[in-house]
């Protein structure tokens, strides 16, 4: 059913990095998000799973509050981000997402080319102070997002023109260049095939050791290859948290087991 | 009696499809699945035969036989009196008409009265003619077509082809206009350019536009029909209106798209469309009445002659005209920029601003470009603005202040004024068809940068 969880990932207490209580999220009038209390820690990877539906995504993007760009949208409770209320009033939501970055479901390079892409972010935030400064930054990007052998060559070509596989990892290196603290990725293998999909699974366990990573993912093969905690949502309900290796191989709650049995979803 | 017959073979077309849908059902005996077309199939067929038979020979009948009667009595008043010009031929001729209709006639007469009597023989003859042959080919063809009703008859896919045939006869209608049009415009441009002996050159880059001041000793003076004030008049008013639809367009398209509120763009976007619907001759008169006074008042009261018709007035004016168009199109172009990528720019903290001038911006050029285009070449060809606001003096002058004149205003005033129309059809057709290629050229270059676009993105 799935790839045997790696049980030797369940390791220490890490630093917590969000913080969340009794997050409640309406569409208008319907209620996509119920009581909602979770702790993500740092250099961890924590996966969403759940059936379509269930409210995962939304939950990642009250993280940075992308759902601010949707009108009828509202969030109530409280989400922390070292400590610190994101959604308090004297929070620009601009800075916020600097440091919580996000990778989308579908590659979205911008029409622009490689390196402007992944230099877009540095420049909007004043990272670089000279032109060097911004080749360096690229190029560490590029490195971490594991695209730099294959574009190094051709940094000044439309990033469009790379293939599925390489365009996210375009995009994970877009994200990863303005130095966030925590990385947000909405199914980012969903459009890729399976090779892909393996080297960004790769570039996310590596990822771990900077920054903490949160996944939602369709794929429980893929939560249990790339992740150390899994919640498992379930029409808008945080149904369990916890260990991956706990979760997958000895769920407490019912919905959980039918879910990863393939019951339900 | 048209309107009667045409009656008639509408009336028999309907019948002609109860019938054929009720003779199907008969034939079938109860199971529909053993007819290959079902029962309406049958009734449609028929109904188009009818229709098409009718119809058909209705047209048929009424311009060939018009041609024929007047062909033929224009000989005879040509026997009748061979001296007389063609164009009094024709005069005998309609007043021969208007006596045998029964109206008044400008004039009576031996020969007239004459004509009147064959034209009335003749067409009676012709009517009767028409009756009878419309009437037999429409029941021909509906007895024709109960006759196929059977079980294996393809009426469905036989209808279908004739429809398709219909659809295709009306695309045929408009592109034939179309090369009609040019054709037209091709062949008077020639026969302009023979008049002034080939000089291209002088058309081109003549500085002096007077072509009607030759005619009447019989010629067209090559050193008149310099057209070069007219371009600059045109181009002066088109950059000015530019300068004016261009970014408020833009603006206006942007801040509706990526900035507004539901309610906001919901009221504003539709208020836009009306402003693209207001007649160009409301324009125009809002220009001469309201506009340029004003402007004239303010120049006076701070020292800069403004005259009454100005480049500057028709060129505000067409601007604002403008503006929805160059807005709702590039509202569309910025619309369909992925959200994903707005998402990304957002994702990475850039606020709307930077998104838009970043990435939406950037994203949505061509699309912006091709708008623009769009909007210069209806500029171009905007006439009713420029007519009322503009001047009619070939003036060539580089200040917008004064009066000068456009492409356009040239053509109505030539196809307007006292000259006979074949002479100053020359100049005017040469006009339009330059008209005509600029605009074409911003068309297509238009269109090219959007398909460029749509590669892009869909």
């Amino acid at each position: 059913m799935y790839d045997a969880p790696k049980l030797e990932n369940a390791v220490e207490q890490k630093e917590i990095k969000f913080s969340a209580r009794d997050v409640q999220v309406y569409y208008g009038d319907t209620h996509a998000i119920k009581d909602v209390d979770i702790d993500i820690e740092d250099n961890t990877v924590t996966a969403f799973i759940g059936p379509s539906g269930c409210g995962k995504s939304t939950f990642l993007r009250c993280l940075n509050r992308m759902n601010d760009t949707i009108d009828i949208c509202r969030v109530e409770g409280r989400i922390e981000l070292d400590g610190e209320d994101i959604y308090h009033k004297d929070v620009d939501p601009v800075q916020l997402r600097a440091k919580v970055g996000m990778v989308f479901q579908k590659p979205n390079p911008f029409p622009k080319s490689i390196y402007d892409n992944v230099a877009y972010g540095p420049k909007i935030h004043g990272l670089a102070r000279n032109k060097a400064d911004l080749d360096e930054i690229v190029e560490k990007a590029l490195r971490r997002a594991a695209l730099w052998d294959e574009a190094k060559d051709r940094l000044q070509t439309p990033g469009t023109g790379l293939s599925g596989g390489q365009q996210q990892r375009l995009c994970i290196a877009r994200a990863v260049a303005t130095e966030p603290e925590v990385l947000l990725m909405d199914e980012p293998c969903s459009a890729l095939d399976p090779i892909a999909t393996s080297q960004v699974e790769e570039l996310i366990d590596e990822l771990r050791a900077r920054y903490s990573v949160v996944i939602v993912t369709h794929s429980m093969q893929q939560a249990a290859r790339v992740s150390q905690k899994t919640a498992f949502f379930h029409l808008g309900n945080l149904v369990e948290f916890g260990e991956t290796g706990h979760i997958f191989t000895n769920p407490e709650d019912e919905r959980t087991e039918s879910y990863i049995t393939g019951r339900i979803g | 009696m048209i309107a009667a017959l045409f009656a008639f073979v509408v009336a028999l077309a309907v019948a002609s499809f109860f019938v054929a849908r009720y003779r199907a059902q008969a034939v079938s005996g109860g199971r529909p699945s053993a007819l290959h077309s079902r029962p309406a199939y049958h009734g449609f067929y028929s109904f188009l035969w009818v229709l098409l038979a009718g119809v058909g020979f209705l047209i048929l009948l009424t311009i060939v036989p018009n041609y024929i009667i007047t062909t033929t009595l224009l000989g005879d008043i040509a026997q009748a009196r061979p001296d007389a010009p063609y164009i009094e031929h024709q005069l005998i001729l309609s007043d021969a008409k208007a006596l045998a209709e029964g109206r008044v006639a400008s004039q009576s007469g031996e020969l007239r009265q004459e004509i009147a009597a064959r034209y009335a023989s003749l067409s009676a003859t012709w009517g009767w003619i028409r009756i009878l042959a419309v009437v037999a080919m429409a029941v021909l063809a509906a007895g024709a077509t109960q006759r196929t009703v059977t079980l294996e008859y393809r009426a469905r896919n036989r209808a279908e082809s004739i429809v398709r045939i219909l659809l295709a006869a009306m695309a045929t209608i408009a592109i034939l206009t179309t090369i009609g049009i040019v054709v037209s415009l091709i062949f008077e441009t020639f026969s302009f350019f023979a008049a002034i002996d080939w000089r291209l050159d002088k058309f081109l880059f003549g500085t002096t536009w007077s072509p009607l001041s030759g005619v009447h000793a019989g010629d067209m003076d090559p050193d008149k029909v310099g057209a070069i004030p007219l371009f600059a008049g045109t181009l002066m008013i088109t950059l000015i209106a530019m300068l004016v639809a261009v970014p408020v367009g833009l603006f206006a398209a942007i801040y509706l798209s990526d900035f507004a509120t539901k309610r906001v763009r919901s009221v504003a976007k539709p208020m836009l469309e009306i402003l693209a619907g207001i007649p160009t001759v409301v324009y125009g008169f809002f220009a001469a009445i309201t506009v340029a006074p004003f402007l004239r008042n303010t120049g006076d009261s701070i020292g800069i002659p403004i005259a009454s018709e100005s480049a500057l007035v028709a060129g505000l004016v067409m601007g604002i005209m403008i503006i929805p168009f160059i807005s709702s199109l590039s509202d569309d172009v910025i619309n369909s920029v992925p959200q994903a990528l707005r998402d990304g720019s957002y994702g990475l903290g850039a606020t709307r601003a930077e998104t838009m001038r970043q990435v939406v911006l950037p994203a949505a050029l061509p699309g912006i470009v091709s708008a623009a285009l769009l909007g210069f070449s209806r500029a171009v060809g905007e006439t009713m603005i420029v007519v009322m606001a503009a001047g009619q003096g070939a003036n060539l002058t580089a200040n917008p202040l004064e009066a000068v004149t456009t492409v356009t205003v040239q053509i109505v005033a030539l196809i307007t004024g006292d000259t006979e129309a074949e002479t100053a059809a020359g100049p005017a057709f040469t006009l339009g068809f330059t008209l005509f290629c600029i605009t074409l050229l911003m068309n297509v270059l238009a269109q090219r940068l959007v398909r460029k676009y749509r590669e892009t993105y869909e």
